[in-house]
């Protein structure tokens, strides 16, 4: 597949599934191959060609994405030489006129028993790219629609063209504000009717109705693996791209080297993101006076911990996966996340009310009681909170050795307490490299998911790392504009009070947010 | 821990607490994700199902499924792969979608890879080549299974058809006579069936193929086969109703064969309902048109006195032969024929001949007698015609090429008598033919 064809999926549109983050880095990714002469070989899928299912097939994909207030359909048929042949001398208007009243009257859409009418939502497109000896075949995309508002069951059968032979596939596609369960696997080999798989193992698909399970969520799909064996997710939006550039990894686009880069910027940028204890690290090398050193060390240790986390969160999914998928997973994690940060603040607040009715004024470091609170963004880290919670002990623990005193006092950094931090942070596994990981397991590219999974990780810790050392640098500076004025006293003393309420306010947030997904 | 300040107690109290809260919390947490995991059964109902399905044995598709998660588990195993390829073929032959023997190819190709004496993958190689009229490959092929394992009787299944089309008629029937010896079953019977069929002997060739129904086969399909290979014999001996009832027998157990489907149609058209026959030949072909399906539609268009819609069809055998052509694909008798009626009289004779190089077979000798005549060299298209009978054949359409040769060679007498005969045989052979060779019998 050239670039240009590939400019040309892109602009087809309806790909809307995509953020235009990642269709930006794919053109970036599609251009510096370009200008390195690579080819995309690298992690090309092994010999594909033309029609092999013979110059008289009419082939057919149906992409269905169901939204909280509608459902499409994106219809793509690629119609080979010979019924191409057979519509010649009429124009390209009524031919494309003919392929959507043949949509329109062979797609039924049922939502929750009854039946849908879809609608062109668009004119569609039509194209009659070369075939083989010299003669046409037709492309024709349509996107048809059907508002729908909050649907569950949704079913679609293609009948287009009868019994003509053919490939004929469906696959679910992300939606906005729903999770989708899937009858039919979510990938599809023929890279939207390009190029048909020509290895031993393909059969011919022919997929003639999907039956979707919709709930509220955030655009994943949960489908059984192409080889029938298990099910697979592919994340929806949340990824923030880094599962989408494992996708565009497998399918071979772009190279080893531009991929491990993105990786690595994924990994920075998500640092950024809420909910990797940035608050925490920052805290503690302010508190336990840090220097340099002992920040690039909490971010190697941060880089460890999340690939370890990773791993062990993917070995104990594949290990559960006969049983449960990680989608069914997340919803109660994130109930006991919920919980457990209203536990957090609950406890954080009592020792509070404590120490000021013993007249205590005990400046409890930020970490503790932030981290927690860092995790209010939905992201639902629920894992993490377990995993998390025996290292806070650890974390907790070893602070009271400094901590008890009513100011910070000097203490030198020991590597255990270092190790506990970096591991507090690390130990929280994006839901997104957790894909990653599955993703490459499901397609046998469990190799590159670990790299890509290593590299994202050391992405990550360089974000913390350089935020470590900025604090560090800023500790003086820090320490010196922090005066002793009663107003500012009295803040400082009512901040952790706050704060805790506020943890206690997000945590029956996340919990509210939480139930409606396990009902 | 030494320096316990004033509310410390307390503190370490609270601390307490909340550990014991944590504990708490762990324990649920542990109940929860055992509950989760607990019913695994219910979450994947469908696999249940499959599980069931697969067990039941079911349709070829079903098994082309199993075989292939089987290859999958254990890829370097040919006997695997040897299974899954027949059962390809087997789909191929059920569906007529040819794309599955790409996929048969690679299957066979690794069973021979990993073991170069499985006899069962060179005698499925030498089907495969069969069907893609590679005839002399099959011929090897055949041979070399027997070599590898000369008990087993499918290679001789490869022998008799390849050396049958090959023109090597005694190989054949020696092959022939050995494999129904060794074991009497539908696919020898069927074969019986033709060859006695090639030399006239209609009634033999009738009953060969009761005996296929009673050996009965593995797949619908199989049934179907000889149900519509006996209506094809029913309908050259101009029985439309008993032809037609085969048909549907046909089509009872295969919904969708279309080889059944075709009989139908010229069923339809030898009693005269052309517009009935046009219809499910338009059917046929929007499915799978292959060149000899569309020339017949063409053909019925042009007794309907539909030239329009004649010379659009025609023109879709044309774009075929190209697209045949640059896929490397062997140009057929059919088209050979078809370009020496209808279309460019010196293609036709560079087709016929290239046909008889590749298979000197009493088709390629028909075919070829018939595009020297069309090309105005009658007399050589007599000695070719002579040849296409020679075996004994009563197939109508041999015998009107060759009595329309010995026409335009001016040999009347012949050309009566052959013409006679081919209008005894069927009289509705076809329905553009028979017509013509009414008028040039009365000629005569």
């Amino acid at each position: 597949m050239s670039d240009r064809s590939r400019q040309i999926l892109a602009r087809v549109g309806g790909d809307r599934d995509r953020r235009s983050a990642i269709a930006r880095l794919r053109r970036v990714t599609a251009a510096l191959a370009g200008v390195l002469g690579l080819a995309p070989a690298l992690l090309a899928p092994a010999g594909a060609q033309a029609h092999p299912l013979g110059n008289f097939t009419v082939n057919r994909l149906s992409i269905v994405s169901v939204s909280t207030d509608r459902v499409e359909v994106r219809w793509i048929l690629d119609q080979a030489e010979i019924p191409t042949f057979q519509e010649r001398g009429r124009t390209p208007a009524a031919v494309l006129a003919g392929k959507r009243a043949e949509a329109l009257r062979g797609l039924r859409l049922r939502v929750d028993g009854s039946e849908v009418v879809l609608r062109p939502s668009s004119p569609g497109q039509i194209s009659f790219p070369k075939g083989q000896g010299g003669l046409r075949t037709t492309r024709v995309e349509l996107m048809l629609a059907a508002p729908v508002r909050d649907a569950r069951r949704v079913t679609l059968r293609d009948s287009t063209f009868g019994d003509r032979l053919g490939w004929r596939s469906i696959i679910a596609a992300a939606g906005d504000g729903t999770t989708t369960r899937s009858s039919l696997p979510a990938t599809e080999p023929t890279r939207r009717l390009r190029n048909y798989p020509n290895q031993l193992l393909e059969s011919p698909a022919d997929q003639r109705s999907i039956t979707l399970t919709v709930r509220p969520g955030d655009g994943g799909v949960i489908a059984p693996r192409a080889d029938g064996a298990g099910m697979v997710s592919t994340g929806g939006r949340p990824n923030d791209g880094f599962a989408g550039l494992f996708d565009d990894a497998v399918t071979g686009e772009g190279t080893l080297i531009v991929l491990l880069l993105a990786a690595f910027g994924w990994g920075a940028l998500h640092a950024l993101s809420p909910g990797h204890g940035k608050a925490m690290v920052a805290a503690y090398l302010i508190g336990a006076r840090g220097t340099a050193r002992h920040a690039v060390m909490l971010g190697a240790t941060v880089t460890v911990t999340h690939t370890i986390g990773v791993f062990a969160l993917g070995i104990v999914t594949l290990a559960l996966s006969q049983y449960l998928l990680p989608e069914d997973l997340y919803p109660w994690l994130n109930l006991v996340a919920g919980l457990l940060v209203v536990l957090v603040g609950a406890l954080v607040l009592r020792a509070r009310v404590r120490t000021e009715a013993t007249g205590h004024h005990h400046a409890h470091p930020e970490g503790r009681t932030h981290d927690p609170a860092d995790h209010a963004d939905g992201h639902g880290h629920g894992p993490a909170h377990i995993h998390g919670d025996g290292e806070e002990h650890g974390h907790t623990h070893s602070h009271d050795h400094g901590g008890g005193h009513h100011h910070h006092a000097p203490e030198s950094l020991r590597p255990r307490a270092l190790l506990a931090a970096g591991a507090a942070a690390g130990l929280i596994p994006c839901p997104s490299a957790l894909v990653v990981l599955l993703g490459a397991v499901s397609q046998h590219e469990i190799a590159l998911g670990l790299l890509l999974i290593v590299v994202f990780s050391l992405g990550l810790a360089a974000t913390l790392t350089a935020l470590g050392i900025a604090v560090v640098c800023a500790r003086g500076l820090g320490g010196r504009l922090r005066p002793a004025g009663p107003v500012t006293q009295a803040a400082l003393t009512a901040a952790p009070a706050a704060s805790a309420v506020l943890i206690v306010a997000l945590g029956c947030l996340l919990t509210a947010r939480a139930v409606p997904a396990i009902i | 821990m030494k320096l316990i300040p004033v509310g410390r107690p307390m503190k370490s109290v609270a601390r307490m607490r909340a550990l014991l809260i944590a504990c708490g919390t762990a324990f649920t947490i542990t109940l929860i994700v055992l509950a989760l995991t607990v019913p695994p059964a219910p979450r994947t109902p469908d696999a249940g199902a499959t599980a069931l399905s697969r067990a039941a044995g079911g349709s070829t598709a079903q098994r082309v499924q199993r075989l292939q998660a089987a290859v999958r588990a254990r890829p370097a195993d040919a006997d695997r792969l040897v299974a899954f390829g027949s059962a390809l073929l087997q789909q191929v032959r059920e569906t007529g979608d040819v794309s599955y023997y790409a996929q048969a190819e690679h299957a066979i190709a690794g069973a021979i890879a990993h073991d170069p004496s499985n006899a069962g993958a060179f005698t499925l190689r030498g089907m495969l080549r069969l069907a893609r009229h590679d005839f002399r490959g099959a011929l090897r092929d055949g041979r070399r299974a027997r070599r590898l394992a000369p008990e087993v009787v499918n290679s001789l299944g490869v022998l008799v058809d390849a050396n049958g089309e090959l023109g090597r008629y005694g190989a054949a029937r020696d092959a022939l006579q050995r494999m129904i010896d060794a074991k009497p079953s539908l696919g020898s019977y069927a074969r019986v069936s033709y060859f006695r069929e090639l030399h006239g002997d209609l009634a033999g060739a009738r009953e060969a193929l009761a005996l296929a129904l009673g050996a009965g086969g593995e797949a619908a399909e199989n049934i179907a086969y000889i149900q519509t290979l006996q209506g094809n014999l029913e309908l050259s001996r101009g029985r439309r109703g008993a032809a037609r009832q085969a048909y549907r027998a046909a089509l009872m157990r295969s919904p969708r064969y279309v080889p059944a489907r075709v009989g139908l149609a010229r069923a339809e058209a030898a009693a005269g309902h052309l517009g009935q026959s046009i219809e499910r030949l338009r059917s046929v072909v929007a499915r799978l048109p292959l060149p000899e399906y569309v020339v017949l539609l063409g053909e019925t268009e042009l007794t309907a006195g539909r030239g329009a819609a004649a010379r659009r069809t025609f023109d879709l055998v044309r774009v075929q032969q190209r697209l045949l052509a640059g896929a490397g694909v062997n140009t057929d008798v059919e088209l050979a024929i078809f370009q020496a009626d209808h279309g460019d009289r010196k293609r036709a004779l560079t087709l016929a001949r290239s046909a008889w190089r590749r298979a000197p077979s009493v088709r390629s000798a028909d075919a070829l007698g018939w595009a020297l005549t069309r090309a105005g060299r009658a007399r050589q298209g007599v000695a070719w015609g002579r040849r296409a009978l020679h075996l004994g054949s009563r197939d109508a359409s041999f015998l009107y090429h060759a009595g329309m040769s010995a026409r335009a060679a001016g040999e009347r007498r012949l050309a009566a008598r052959l013409l006679r005969r081919a209008l005894n045989a069927d009289p509705h052979f076809s329905t553009l033919r028979a017509p013509k060779a009414r008028r040039a019998l009365n000629a005569l």
